[in-house]
């Protein structure tokens, strides 16, 4: 299981939290960890998303780049992955 | 002008001249806009169908079908066939009406979140929270729906925006700038394509939706390599070429599997390596290497690894892929030599009508404009594999989502779309049913859609996985408490005819032909006639069964 740290960045519409969290849940990719804030002129947003699996981390940040709200998406392969739950 | 009007403005500007769709309370302003907007709407008799009669159009006109329902089941009903465009990726704008925007939240009347239901089954979706960015939000709409891979659009839009005045301006014109071409990438395969022995050209419906079947017939002539295509790529190249080995995958023919699983370089066009095409994916074309070209880069390793995956419009990449015809006779000959091997054959003893045999007859009857639309099961399998196509925008099948209930909307979306050409149904019992209401549709706009229906009286593509692989339990798969089909057509009015003989076959289909009208060819089939070969569950696809022993 492998764990990446994704960096999104977006325009800011109401439902871009959940496009993101939806596409990564259905592409087989599980949250481990999140954090998102709204710029100050509310136009754009930026999520931080920590998330396993076994699938290669492209097959997630491929489909979230073709989301048309999302501007940018960079991955990072975390070296030390944070403790498993049980 | 209020909201409504400004829509019903905004699509005629689009280039809408048809929409299918079903009114209800919360879009009966936009309905009051269409009553004399000088924009053709037909009349469904069931959202769902609405869907399937813009995805129809889509296919057969390659222009954005558009299709709208009021909110609540109007707008669930809509999900079918937006997801149906989604996975064979066909461009659809689809507008719902919603409750005003103070009730959203309040589980007021009709009142759905089709926002939050459209996230998994549309390229984009939008809801319209002020009047004044509809406009801009239309255009848009178009042209994702249409750009790089196509998909459907849903646009909600609360009954409060649809009342509220605005002053018209002109829309933002939208495009979506083509990417650059990566050399490095296109001087890869052509290295691969020069290297090659056994390559096989894999086909897609993305070539079809590219508009690049010029391009890829001109590819596949220059370079000499045998072809196979997927269910969507029926109709993209040449049926008739002696390298064209027939569809691959499940019901693919045997020359076809056999050819790729012999293969050392898949060149893969606009298909994404679905899992009716590959069977057991470790096994499948395992000493091949593959070039991927696609509008969609999240397909290149997806499922299959690419050695090379070029993002690039098709019609820009194929030109550029290689001047020369491969020194691969050797592998033409044996990919000839297969072909001559598998032919598909025709004599079936006894008068039942052969729903193969019946099929190619029709075909043979029909001209290359026809476009035949067919629903899900035993019956679109045999239209894959004995009906003859030129044009992919002629075969209209509902191949990701296996969609059953596309062919009656299906086939009247593309009577609107090309009414000077002929638009055959080829359904089975079971999908027959699940649309039927459309008969009403048909009388309704008076359209001469040629229905050929083959009655087994089972599921039988169920049916016949429970005889092979559930121990012959056939559960839930007995229809033998069908109605009469001809008489239901008939309260339509709608003229038809039951045959049950070999010998009535191509009567029948003449006079269906020459009926001005719709009609009904109601065809009795046997009910343990099985479509071969057939991939089994878990095996390579060299392994196809051929018959039941």
């Amino acid at each position: 299981m492998n764990q990446h740290n994704l960096q999104i960045e977006a325009q800011f519409r109401p439902e871009v939290l959940e496009r993101v969290l939806r596409m990564t849940r259905h592409r087989g990719f599980r949250v481990d960890d999140m954090e998102m804030s709204t710029a100050a002129d509310c136009q754009s947003l930026s999520i931080r998303v920590t998330v396993s699996s076994e699938r290669p981390i492209q097959l997630l940040s491929r489909q979230l780049e073709k989301l048309m709200n999302v501007t940018r998406v960079e991955t990072h392969l975390m070296e030390q992955p944070l403790k498993q739950s049980a | 002008m209020n909201g409504a009007q400004y829509i019903v403005q905004t699509l005629k500007q689009q280039g809408v001249t048809q929409i299918f769709g079903y009114p209800g309370g919360a879009i009966m302003p936009l309905y009051d806009a269409l009553y004399d907007g000088g924009v053709e709407h037909l009349l469904c008799r069931h959202e769902q169908a609405a869907a399937l009669g813009a995805v129809g159009y889509a296919r057969a006109s390659g222009q954005v079908g558009v299709c709208m329902a009021t909110s609540g089941p109007g707008a669930t009903n809509l999900i079918t066939g937006l997801a149906d465009a989604m996975l064979d990726s066909i461009p659809v704008v689809a507008i719902t009406g919603q409750v005003p925007m103070a009730a959203i939240g309040t589980d007021a009347f009709q009142e759905v979140d089709v926002l939050g239901m459209s996230l998994s089954c549309t390229k984009h979706s939008y809801l319209v929270e002020n009047v004044e960015n509809l406009g801009d939000i239309i255009a848009e709409a178009f042209e994702v729906a249409r750009s790089g891979r196509p998909g459907p659009v849903l646009i909600d839009v609360p009954k409060n925006v649809q009342v509220a005045l605005v002053e018209p301006r002109a829309t933002v014109p939208c495009t979506t700038a083509p990417n650059a071409l990566d050399e490095a990438a296109l001087a890869k395969a052509r290295a691969m394509l020069a290297e090659a022995r056994q390559p096989i050209l894999y086909v897609g419906g993305g070539v079809g939706m590219a508009n690049a079947e010029a391009e890829l017939r001109a590819f596949a002539e220059r370079s000499g390599i045998p072809a196979v295509t997927t269910l969507k790529g029926i109709g993209t190249l040449n049926p008739d070429h002696e390298l064209f080995l027939g569809m691959l995958g499940m019901h693919g023919t045997k020359a076809a599997n056999l050819a790729v699983q012999q293969s050392d370089l898949l060149m893969v066009v606009g298909a994404r390596f679905d899992d009716r095409v590959t069977g057991k994916l470790d096994a499948f074309a395992v000493n091949a290497k593959v070039i991927h070209l696609d509008k969609d880069a999240a397909e290149f390793g997806k499922v299959r690894q690419a050695h090379v995956g070029i993002d690039a419009e098709l019609q820009q990449v194929l030109p550029r892929l290689t001047g020369e015809h491969l020194a691969i006779d050797a592998w033409r000959d044996q990919c000839k030599a297969l072909k001559a091997e598998h032919q598909w054959r025709y004599d079936h003893p006894g008068e039942a009508i052969y729903a193969p045999l019946m099929l190619k007859q029709l075909s043979e009857a029909l001209d290359d404009t026809a476009m035949i639309s067919c629903d899900v099961g035993q019956h679109q399998m045999w239209v894959a594999q004995h009906m003859r196509f030129t044009s992919p925008r002629n075969h209209l099948s509902s191949a990701g989502l296996g969609t059953m209930g596309f062919g009656l909307p299906a086939a009247i979306g593309a009577k609107l779309a090309r009414p000077e050409h002929e638009s055959v149904l080829v359904s089975g019992d079971g999908s027959f049913m699940m649309n039927v209401q459309e008969l009403g549709t048909l009388k309704r706009a008076q359209l001469p859609v040629k229905m050929v229906l083959l009655d087994n009286q089972r599921l039988g593509m169920v049916r016949q996985w429970q005889e092979l692989f559930f121990d012959g339990r056939f559960s839930e798969t007995i229809l033998t408490d069908n109605p009469d089909f001809v008489a239901m057509a008939a309260a339509f009015g709608i003229p038809g005819e039951t045959i049950t003989r070999k010998e009535q076959v191509q009567p029948a289909i003449a006079r269906m032909l020459q009926a001005d009208t719709a009609y009904l060819l109601h065809v009795r089939i046997s009910e343990e006639e099985n479509v071969w070969p057939l991939v089994p569950p878990g095996v390579a696809n060299d392994q196809m069964m051929e018959s039941k022993a």
